[in-house]
């Protein structure tokens, strides 16, 4: 690899009040790169970017910043700047003294921090807010501030820390693009903390898949979408139908009582694996055409598809389909040997996968937003 | 360095807080000498100590009453007025403590006089003169004057914070303004009245200027009795064990008062 | 409903600020009484201006309310950041229940639990002046805190605890992150904390009661010993001027905060910023006066201890005594030395000698001269209490009669002269006229006459007291057996429930005003009261032979074993000997003086007319060794002044007062509070029986 590493976790464990909150974890971030920590609240991912910023100490493992160990540099010497989850910005000073705050540490020059803050409140399209008292600003506008004050530094790397949680989604659709501009126009690496799957997939260049203290996965949005490695990762990222299946040969596995073609290999012969189909990649036939036929238990309407859970050999299935059925009407489905990804098994291989529990799914995601300490 | 903040106020405390206080138990368990003794504690024993101590109680306890009665309504008034209202009504209500509570006192004894200014007029419109000073009922009207916006305070800072949503809720659900104010507001605000119950209490048990000049030395209090064994008589070890005995029962009725305030929100609850 | 509401409020109100309407309209009254309006006037106003011991105790409250508010919000905060900080659950709960401790004692056990460490300490160190400025400064600090941390710590928990974290992030050291950033957010709590301990130590009166020593007075000290005898109307305009500030600046900051609420915090902030800094001002300032006070000349301090009343103090055209003695020795020690020095006189008052032996007795206080009665005198010598005085250093003390130069209790028995007359005087009975028959009076029975139920006012020290029992029935004072002082305890029981309470020098108020009508007191002190208010009169007790028997007292000056500067003490002796103080205080006082430059004075014997021959006249000079012999107070031994001492606790904690109706009122009210408490348990366990019948059920039917 040509790339330049900038900061590496060697081994890193952390527990509080002996709960093992890291898990020996190793992790490689790269200059100028755009890394997303994703994952449930308790996974871990914010005390790994507590421990890249230094307000937590790991128990054991390193933290290298180009190569060299900085477990013990306090977070005022360290090259990293965050964007707190509620911004932290600074009520007692106004916009310009919160963004000229780290300048003004640095006994900079008046006439160089005025140059600088304005370039950064250019950048944030917050010209004009100098004066303004930070606590009446919107949410949005709270957390441009937060970003400019972060950058003005000119950090190596940014670490932004749920950022986005607390804004409306029409406003977190603007902010993740305006975010991924600015990484790109500075060219500092970004490491990202969400447990918004989807604000991963679309900004990151690497996502890190968390879960229970340790690294479920790390890869590009596409490698965590198409492949995940287990079925943690195929469920919280998308929706996944997760089944139990062989391998019965290279190409070749078997689930739902019904032989499938795949693009998978490399398994035991007859090995236990988890299915991945991802509901939109199935095909809704006629009874007759399908290679799984089912009743359909319920349809939902979602705007861009139907969302049609059809019961097939005890298993509930998610579809997304645009064509409508009926509740209660016999179908077909026909799935492509492309929409199969087989995956070993794992820890949580039996926790996920039917929807006859769909709910669960939602509280999850509103646990989700509480932090995590 | 952040943890380290603490540490003057941590020496200061034992040198100044807690080193007294051994100070005392050390003087209530020696005589004169230094020796140890329990006859202190056990002079307190006698019918006459027993007595000041009942009435102690007695005073505070009424006087503690007689505020509360009086400043739950002001107190539950003041929070109904509008914001702008209720700052200023506050403000009169804190005012008078800017004043030296010792003249604010004398002051009230001119008033209370045989020839004092209330009997001068009663006398003028043809009403016979009244004895107020140095009766029991002079000195408990000189603490409920003095420790009243202790008990308005805290009453109306809790109450203040009720949501206006839980009485509108209360009325919704059919309560009348009675059953608005015994079922919602009172469990509501009785954090407020319990601190505000301590704040006179503690003060009205112990003090001896209030009895000294309304009850002219024929109440005398607990405070009048240690105040006479550390200025007059020089006697250190009764006074330091009277303290002693006070503190611990101001500790017990804490405890009560807390335990009691536990039952009442679990009931309400 | 709305109306009564209004009406109660009103009610409530008017009696809140009954009192200090009074006072407020008392400050304008032409004369001093506090009863008869006699006509406007801003005359207090004036004399306030010119109270130079009134100024000094304001003065003396503001630096040590500023100073220890400051230390204590300094302290506080710091202590509220760590507090905040700290994990261990344990620790910071055992830390926040001792910084309680001082909101929830008692403050009378606050004030004598310091006052016992510091006599302690001060006994260990061998210091004579542990109590003073310093100790005060200590008690007021530590009765602060827990209001600094309990307005302070809030303000921390409230902080977006991710604020610091983003300072360090932004490269702020701790240290500058405490500053930059926690600090300023947490200001208002750090504003509001100090200016309520700015207010409580201004206002604080128990505590300093018992941790103040000699040379240092506070206002509300100097209002207790006011009180304690009457309050002039000065400190009565003073209390308006206070009102009327206090008010005023509470109706700016009200009007200011309406019209910025509308521009919110940025101002807010730019106020708080401002009140600061206008605050620190105030302090450097007020520091400043004080360093170039201080440092402008040398000051010499004079600290005496007087009893209240008892010196000619400038009101009423009289000469300043003290005032005339800075002048008089600052010049002196300018001509003999040629440097300028301030001459500094810090007088202060007792009730009692009792009080008096109390506070030289604990060790901690330090007075350079103090003027004790006869029996009092004897047990300071003897407990080595006084020291002698060097009379070379007194020259005027030739002036003093031979007869009273070595009276009984300070004999010269070793050489050595341990007092100097101040003055001498019989205790006699003064009554108003126009209530008390002229048949009931002439001896001791009077005050034990049933007749004038609660109209009667008895001594408030032990040996004054007892001695009128004594004397009424005829026993020894000085050589009472215990069953005669039984008697004598007795006889005060008796007397207890016509008594309308025990005074000292409150007694002046109560007689002038006619609040009481009879009473024992000092001669010199009846002749006052009869200044004031010509209904007055007094008598010496006799017996039935027409014999007087009273007890007949010297007062004289003495220096303290713990005095600072024993010269400046007998400079201050010999200036009070010299004609013109002498003869001033004789005339304010009116008592007797054993000082010839006062007695064979023509202008004096005009000023007191009658009331010469009534001082000095009624008992035949060549009589008083005998009188003294026979009636003075002398020294008890250590088991008599043992048992005085109980016997007047038993009398003053006796259950004679007993009014069954406040009991009553009590008991009724507990009983209420306990059957409420007892009708909502039962209610309670009902619905818990209910609620469990139904749970018990639920599984069953379901």
């Amino acid at each position: 690899m040509n790339r330049k590493k900038i900061i590496e976790l060697k081994n890193v464990a952390k527990s509080f009040d002996g709960e093992v909150v890291l898990d020996h974890i190793n992790l490689d971030v790269y200059e100028k790169e755009f890394i997303t920590l994703l994952g449930p609240s308790g996974c871990g991912k914010t005390t790994t970017l507590r421990i890249i910023a230094g307000f937590v100490t790991p128990d054991t493992g390193d933290v290298m910043f180009d190569g060299v160990k900085i477990n013990d540099v306090p977070p005022y010497k360290r090259h990293v700047n965050t964007v707190f989850q509620k911004y932290a910005l600074f009520p007692h000073l106004n916009v310009y003294e919160n963004i000229a705050f780290a300048l003004r540490l640095k006994k900079t020059s008046e006439e160089e921090i005025y140059k600088r803050v304005e370039e950064m409140l250019a950048m944030v399209n917050l010209a004009g807010f100098e004066k303004k008292d930070v606590n009446l600003l919107s949410g949005g506008q709270q957390q441009r501030v937060a970003i400019a004050r972060a950058l003005i530094n000119n950090p190596r790397v940014l670490l932004l820390d749920e950022p986005l949680g607390a804004l409306d989604l029409k406003l977190r659709k603007d902010m993740q693009n305006e975010l991924k501009n600015i990484q790109r126009k500075t060219g500092i690496t970004f490491i990202y903390v969400t447990h918004d799957q989807e604000e991963a997939l679309s900004m990151s260049d690497t996502v890190v898949v968390m879960a229970d203290g340790k690294i479920q996965q790390i890869g590009s949005p596409t490698d965590i979408y198409n492949e995940p490695e287990n079925a943690f990762v195929a469920d919280f990222i998308g929706e996944s139908n997760i089944l139990d299946g062989v391998m019965l040969d290279d190409y070749k596995a078997r689930f739902s009582g019904h032989d499938f073609e795949c693009l998978d290999k490399g398994f035991a012969k007859n090995e236990a694996v988890d299915v991945v189909v991802r509901p939109e990649d199935v095909d809704v036939v006629d009874p007759e055409k399908g290679m799984l036929k089912g009743v359909v238990d319920s349809v939902t309407f979602k705007g861009v598809h139907y969302e049609i859970i059809v019961t097939i050999d005890n298993f509930k299935w998610m579809i997304q389909s645009t064509d409508y059925v009926k509740p209660g009407q016999k179908i077909g489905i026909y799935i492509e040997p492309d929409a199969i990804h087989i995956m070993k098994k794992s820890e949580y291989s039996d926790m996920f996968g039917d929807y006859s529990s769909f709910s669960d799914e939602l509280e999850h995601l509103s646990d989700a937003t509480e932090e995590e300490e | 360095m952040h943890r380290l903040a603490a540490a003057p106020h941590i020496v200061w405390s034992v040198l100044f807080i807690i080193a007294p206080l051994m100070f005392v138990i050390y003087y209530t368990f020696t005589d004169a000498n230094g020796k140890f003794t329990f006859s202190n504690i056990a002079s307190l024993a006698q019918a006459s100590y027993f007595e000041i101590f009942m009435r102690s109680i007695c005073f505070a306890l009424i006087a503690t009453a007689v505020c509360l009665v009086i400043a739950y309504p002001i107190a539950y008034f003041i929070s109904k007025a509008k914001p702008k209202t209720q700052k200023i009504l506050m403000m009169l209500v804190m005012l008078p403590m800017w004043t030296n509570f010792l003249i604010r006192t004398y002051s009230w004894m001119a008033l209370l006089e045989d020839t004092g200014i209330i009997n001068t007029f009663l006398g003028k419109i043809g009403l016979g003169p009244i004895h107020m000073i140095n009766t029991a009922g002079a000195v408990i009207l000189g603490m409920v004057y003095n420790y009243l916006p202790y008990m308005i305070l805290p009453i109306y800072s809790v109450m203040s914070k009720i949501d206006v949503k839980l009485i509108e809720a209360a009325y919704d659900l059919g309560s009348n303004p009675f059953q608005v104010l015994t079922g919602v507001i009172f469990p509501l605000s009785l954090s407020g009245v319990i601190s505000g119950v301590t704040m006179v209490f503690v003060p009205s048990i112990s003090t001896f200027y209030i009895s000294q000049k309304l009850g002219g030395g024929n109440f005398d209090l607990i405070g009048d009795t240690i105040e006479r064994q550390f200025q007059t008589a020089y006697n250190y070890n009764l006074g330091a064990a009277i303290s002693f005995v006070l503190m611990i029962l101001i500790m017990i009725s804490m405890g009560i008062m807390n335990k009691y305030s536990d039952g009442e929100t679990e009931v309400v609850v | 409903m709305k109306t009564a509401n209004k009406v109660y409020t009103w009610l409530v109100f008017i009696f809140l600020y009954m009192p200090i309407a009074v006072l407020i309209f008392y400050s304008f009254n032409a004369s001093n009484s506090t009863s008869a309006f006699s006509g406007f006037s801003l005359y207090w106003y004036k004399e306030l201006f010119s109270d130079s011991a009134t100024l000094t105790a304001l003065k003396n409250t503001l630096i040590l309310a500023i100073l220890s508010s400051v230390i204590a919000t300094v302290i506080g905060t710091l202590a509220a950041a760590g507090i905040y900080k700290m994990k261990n659950k344990y620790v910071k709960s055992g830390i926040m229940a001792v910084t309680n401790i001082p909101m929830m004692n008692p403050e009378i056990v606050t004030g004598i639990s310091m006052m016992l460490l510091f006599v302690f300490v001060g006994g260990l160190v061998h210091s004579s002046s542990t109590l003073g400025f310093g100790t005060l400064l200590i008690a007021h600090i530590t009765f602060n805190l827990p209001y600094v941390i309990l307005s302070v710590l809030p303000k921390f928990k409230q902080m977006d605890k991710h604020l610091p974290e983003a300072a360090l992030d932004l490269g702020c050291t701790p240290a500058q992150s405490f500053l930059k950033v926690e600090l300023p957010n947490v200001m208002s709590g750090i504003v509001s904390g100090f200016i309520m301990a700015f207010t409580l130590s201004l206002d604080d009166f128990v505590i300093s009661y018992f941790t103040i020593g000699s040379g240092f007075e506070t206002l509300p000290i100097r209002i207790y010993s006011m009180t304690k005898k009457r309050v002039t109307p000065d400190m009565y305009a003073l209390s308006a001027l206070i009102f009327v500030t206090i008010l005023i600046l509470l109706i700016l900051s009200n009007m200011t905060s309406d019209k910025e609420r509308t521009r919110m915090s940025q101002k807010a902030k730019k106020r708080a910023k401002i009140a600061v800094s206008s605050v620190f001002g105030v302090i450097g300032v007020v520091t400043l006066i004080v360093l170039i006070a201080s440092s402008g000349t040398k000051t010499l301090t004079l600290n005496v201890y007087n009893w209240g009343e008892y010196i000619s103090d400038g009101s009423d055209d009289s000469l300043d005594v003290n005032a005339a003695f800075e002048e008089y020795y600052a010049q002196k020690y300018y001509e003999e030395t040629g440097e300028r020095v301030k001459v500094r006189v810090n007088y202060t008052t007792y009730a009692s000698n009792e009080d008096l032996y109390a506070k030289l007795k604990s060790g901690a206080n330090s007075y350079d001269v103090i003027v004790p009665s006869d029996y009092m005198i004897e047990r300071f010598i003897k407990e080595g209490l006084i020291q002698p005085i060097n009379l070379e250093n007194v020259p005027n003390y030739q002036y003093i009669k031979d007869d009273f130069k070595h009276p009984f209790y300070d004999t010269g028995a070793d050489g050595n002269t341990y007092s100097v007359m101040y003055t001498y005087g019989i205790v006699g009975i003064i009554y108003n006229t126009e209530k008390v028959d002229e048949e009931d009076i002439g001896g001791w029975d009077l005050l034990w006459n049933e007749k004038y139920k609660g109209q009667i006012l008895q001594f408030n020290n032990p040996r004054d007291a007892f001695g009128t029992a004594m004397y009424s029935l005829g026993i020894d004072v000085n050589n009472a057996t215990e069953e005669e002082w039984r008697m004598a305890l007795d006889e005060l029981r008796k007397q207890k429930p016509i008594v309308q309470s025990y005074v000292m020098d409150e007694v002046y108020n109560k007689m002038e005003s006619g609040e009481a009508w009879i009473a024992a007191y000092y001669a010199g002190d009846c002749l006052s009261m009869i200044e004031n208010n010509e209904a007055l009169d007094f008598y010496y007790p006799q017996d039935e032979e027409g014999n007087y028997i009273t007890n007949i007292f010297a007062d004289a000056m003495c220096i303290p074993t713990s005095c600072a500067n024993k010269e400046l003490a007998e400079e201050y002796i010999n200036f009070m000997l010299s004609e013109e103080p002498a003869i001033a205080n004789a005339e304010y006082i009116y008592y007797a003086s054993p000082n010839t430059l006062v007695t064979e004075n023509a202008e004096y014997q005009d000023y007191l007319e009658d009331d010469y021959d009534v001082i000095y006249g009624t008992i035949p000079e060549e009589d008083l060794p005998e009188l003294f012999d026979k009636y003075a107070f002398r020294n008890l031994p250590q088991d008599k002044l043992e048992l005085e001492n109980r016997l007047w606790e038993e009398l003053k904690v006796d259950a004679s007062s007993f009014d069954p109706s406040v009991y009553i009122v009590c008991a009724v009210m507990v009983a209420a509070v306990v059957g409420f408490g007892i009708f909502k348990y039962v209610q309670k366990r009902k619905r818990r029986k209910l609620y469990w019948n139904n749970n018990a059920k639920s599984p069953a039917t379901a």
